[in-house]
């Protein structure tokens, strides 16, 4: 699910949907605490005459190592403080009204952040909580296995500040870690001026003043000579240009990735000038016969077609889904000498 | 120079891995940092400030994880640093430290670099999340195919750096790969990835982690074991795309090097200071960074190379840990050149000891080949007997 109430309407640029499934190993201590949660069983770590709960590698005082004397906490506890979620996201732990919150366990000497569900007039400093965790198929042994509730019984946690004694080999030893982040690059003046040059068939680029560099794609100041290039600095640019150097690259699969086979990017210089785009297309010839010094041409989508949606304020001289790409025009390679420094 | 003399009188490195799966992140960290604190026969609490880098959050998903790390490297209470300067990241993160005690400011400097590349996709980290992410490597083909021909370099070059930085890294305790029984012909014939570089042409991606401690002049003539001086510091950028960039010898390498070498007197780098680490992520950078670095001259480095000068026992060795090839925690890559350097002054490379370095120099670079990071380390303040 994506929220796209973020989006500013005057924009025509899609909100981008950041996801990746990052996966996080654990260490003997977390791993000890999740195989415990994964049984039903809060732990803590016994380090400098206290308890800490959930248990850390190091004594956050000292940065010494925590050791293993394990301890069983909770699994009731009270609440020090808390803050109110009456409308939760899909992102946040539970779907229902709840409560981020402080819940120092029987047994512990630190409080832990967790999530407790009750209504928000019940929330109050001294509430009494009760561990409540998930069942059968839906243990995870991970931090969001339970949820605590208003305590039925206010009483102190049995077995509470006794030894725990772990496994040797704690069954959790990695966890999930699920990024899901939606922004939108708002587009920047020139990225829009370039969009719009892109939808109508155009290349345009900006000449520094000072220096005379011409750089094209949504670029409105110099880099050498650190000034702005607003439009009367900016002209159309020619459509036909060199490869000045190129890249054949092997995919690697990750979420979001649609490469399937090797492709080619290169940079291509713009006839007449020294303007360079960069990361550009190949088209009409097999990667392994894209040469440096070949002469290409711009070949355009169908008007009406063309995709700037993914062109952000970032990318020097993308063209996105504008254009299909460059192709090859067959008149001889162009000397080296010429281009040199403008490979990228 | 107007600043205060800096030793470094504690080293200690992970085992780096594909995957270290026996640790969390804070635990890869902490192992980097006994092992430092052991060497320079401190504990967590001699420490005045804590320095912490590594590169894009995106390669492990945790944002801003100086924060969730602060307490795990003893810094509570203490000044906590976060330095990212994309792949010289590791190099800079031990400048931010040293300039901390040659400020005078504080005494006992921890710096921490690392990377835990097993929890992201470095690929899908270096595109945004988006597709046809070209990867360092794709950035950087296009440069070394330039150099190549530029140079006229035979293209045997980068197999035989592949080949010579690995059997560095066979000697290495710590290193990722240990490729005792690799060959040009296994180079050559490993696939190709990013045309012109195949696969053992390339870095690993590696879990690991890197610290060092530094303390001033008094706390280094006092140190257990032979400290290594810092005796020169630089870092330098510059734009990724212009008219006129010469991106396979970048002006920023040149500038880096040239302050380096001015602030120690050195005028002949290649006869005066005794071996290198350089950050070759991919081997055609050992050629390049030995030209733009004044060690060769241009068109020259890869006759270097191909001579075996470059080799643990040429007149001019170049990652005898194994380097970037070997090893390649990201964030960590640029601090583990640095202590390398520093070990080999110190006497401490064990298998991979230049016999008797007394100037090493380290460098790293990072992004579209624009961030540079460089130091000198001495065996003594002095070690070109000025």
């Amino acid at each position: 699910m994506t929220d796209t109430s973020i989006a500013d309407p005057s924009n025509d640029m899609e909100p981008f949907n950041l996801q990746f499934p990052f996966t996080r190993t654990l260490g003997n201590t977390l791993s000890t605490f999740f195989s415990a949660v994964a049984q039903g069983q809060l732990i803590g770590v016994k380090v400098g005459g206290r308890v800490i709960a959930p248990p850390l590698e190091y004594d956050p005082e000292t940065g010494a190592d925590a050791g293993s004397e394990w301890v069983k906490v909770g699994p009731r506890g009270t609440v020090s403080a808390w803050t109110y979620v009456p409308e939760p996201t899909h992102l946040h732990p539970v779907q229902g009204p709840f409560a981020f919150a402080f819940v120092t366990l029987d047994g512990a000497d630190t409080p832990m952040i967790h999530v407790v569900e009750a209504p928000e007039d019940q929330l109050r400093s001294g509430l009494r909580v009760e561990a409540r965790f998930k069942e059968g198929d839906e243990v995870n042994g991970r931090i969001d296995d339970f949820v605590f509730v208003p305590a039925t019984d206010p009483s102190p946690s049995e077995g509470a500040g006794e030894p725990y004694q772990a496994p040797a080999e704690p069954e959790i030893q990695t966890m999930d870690a699920y990024c899901d982040l939606t922004y939108v690059d708002n587009a920047a003046p020139v990225t829009r001026v370039w969009t719009q040059a892109l939808l109508e068939g155009k290349l345009v680029g900006r000449t520094c003043p000072q220096c005379g560099r011409t750089f094209v794609g949504a670029v409105s100041l110099c880099c050498v000579d650190a000034i702005e290039l607003d439009e009367s600095t900016q002209s159309e640019m020619p459509q036909t240009g060199v490869v000045t150097n190129f890249t054949v690259i092997t995919p690697v699969p990750y979420p979001g990735q649609k490469e399937t086979e090797p492709f080619v990017r290169c940079s291509v210089m713009l006839d007449g000038t020294d303007a360079v785009l960069g990361q550009q297309t190949i088209v009409g010839i097999p990667a392994s016969e894209v040469r440096v010094g070949m002469h290409v041409a711009l070949e355009w989508e169908p008007e009406g077609q063309r995709d700037v949606s993914e062109i952000g304020n970032g990318g020097h001289g993308s063209t996105g889904g504008a254009v299909v790409g460059w192709k090859p025009t067959g008149e001889p390679d162009e000397p080296a000498e010429n281009y040199v420094d403008r490979m990228m | 120079m107007s600043h205060q003399p800096v030793a470094v009188v504690g080293i200690g490195q992970t085992h780096h891995k594909k995957r270290r799966a026996d640790v969390s992140i804070a635990g890869l960290v902490r192992e980097a940092a006994q092992r430092a604190l052991e060497d320079a026969d401190m504990d967590w609490g001699d420490i005045d400030a804590v320095v912490l880098g590594k590169a894009p959050d995106l390669f492990e998903g945790v944002m801003k994880p100086e924060m969730y790390l602060a307490d795990a490297l003893g810094a509570n209470g203490k000044p906590m640093f976060r330095v990212h300067t994309a792949g010289s990241v590791g190099g800079s993160t031990g400048i931010v430290g040293s300039h901390l005690v040659s400020s005078g400011r504080h005494k006992r400097v921890l710096s921490v670099a690392w990377e835990k590349q097993s929890e992201g996709n470095a690929q899908f980290a270096l595109g945004g999340g988006k597709s046809g992410s070209i990867g360092a490597g794709g950035a950087f083909a296009p440069f070394i195919r330039a150099y190549i021909r530029r140079s006229g370099a035979p293209e045997d070059i980068g197999w035989k750096v592949a080949v010579k930085d690995r059997l560095n890294g066979a000697k290495n305790p710590y290193a990722h790969l240990k490729l005792a029984d690799i060959t040009i012909e296994k180079v050559k014939e490993s696939p190709m990835m990013w045309d012109p570089l195949h696969f053992l042409e390339s870095c690993p991606s590696s879990d690991g982690a890197c610290a060092v401690v530094f303390t001033d002049e008094a706390g280094g003539k006092a140190a257990a074991k032979p400290p290594a001086w810092v005796l020169a510091t630089a870092m330098k950028s510059e734009p990724s795309t212009f008219a006129g960039r010469d991106a396979v010898n970048p002006k920023a390498a040149h500038a880096c090097s040239d302050e380096i070498y001015k602030q120690i007197g050195v005028t002949n780098p290649r006869e005066q200071i005794d071996c290198a680490e350089l950050y070759v992520p991919f081997s055609w950078y050992e050629p390049m960074w030995l030209e733009a670095h004044d060690i060769a001259a241009p068109g020259e480095g890869w006759k270097m190379t191909d001579s075996g000068a470059t080799a643990l026992d040429g007149d001019f060795p170049v990652n005898m840990s194994g380097g970037v090839l070997s090893s390649n925690p990201i964030g960590a890559s640029g601090l583990l050149r640095f202590s390398e350097a520093a070990l080999q002054v110190r006497g401490l490379a064990g298998e991979h000891q230049v016999p008797g370095a007394k100037l090493a120099i380290a460098q790293a670079y990072g992004a579209n080949a624009q961030f540079y990071a460089m130091w000198a380390v001495g065996s003594s303040l002095d070690p070109l007997g000025s």
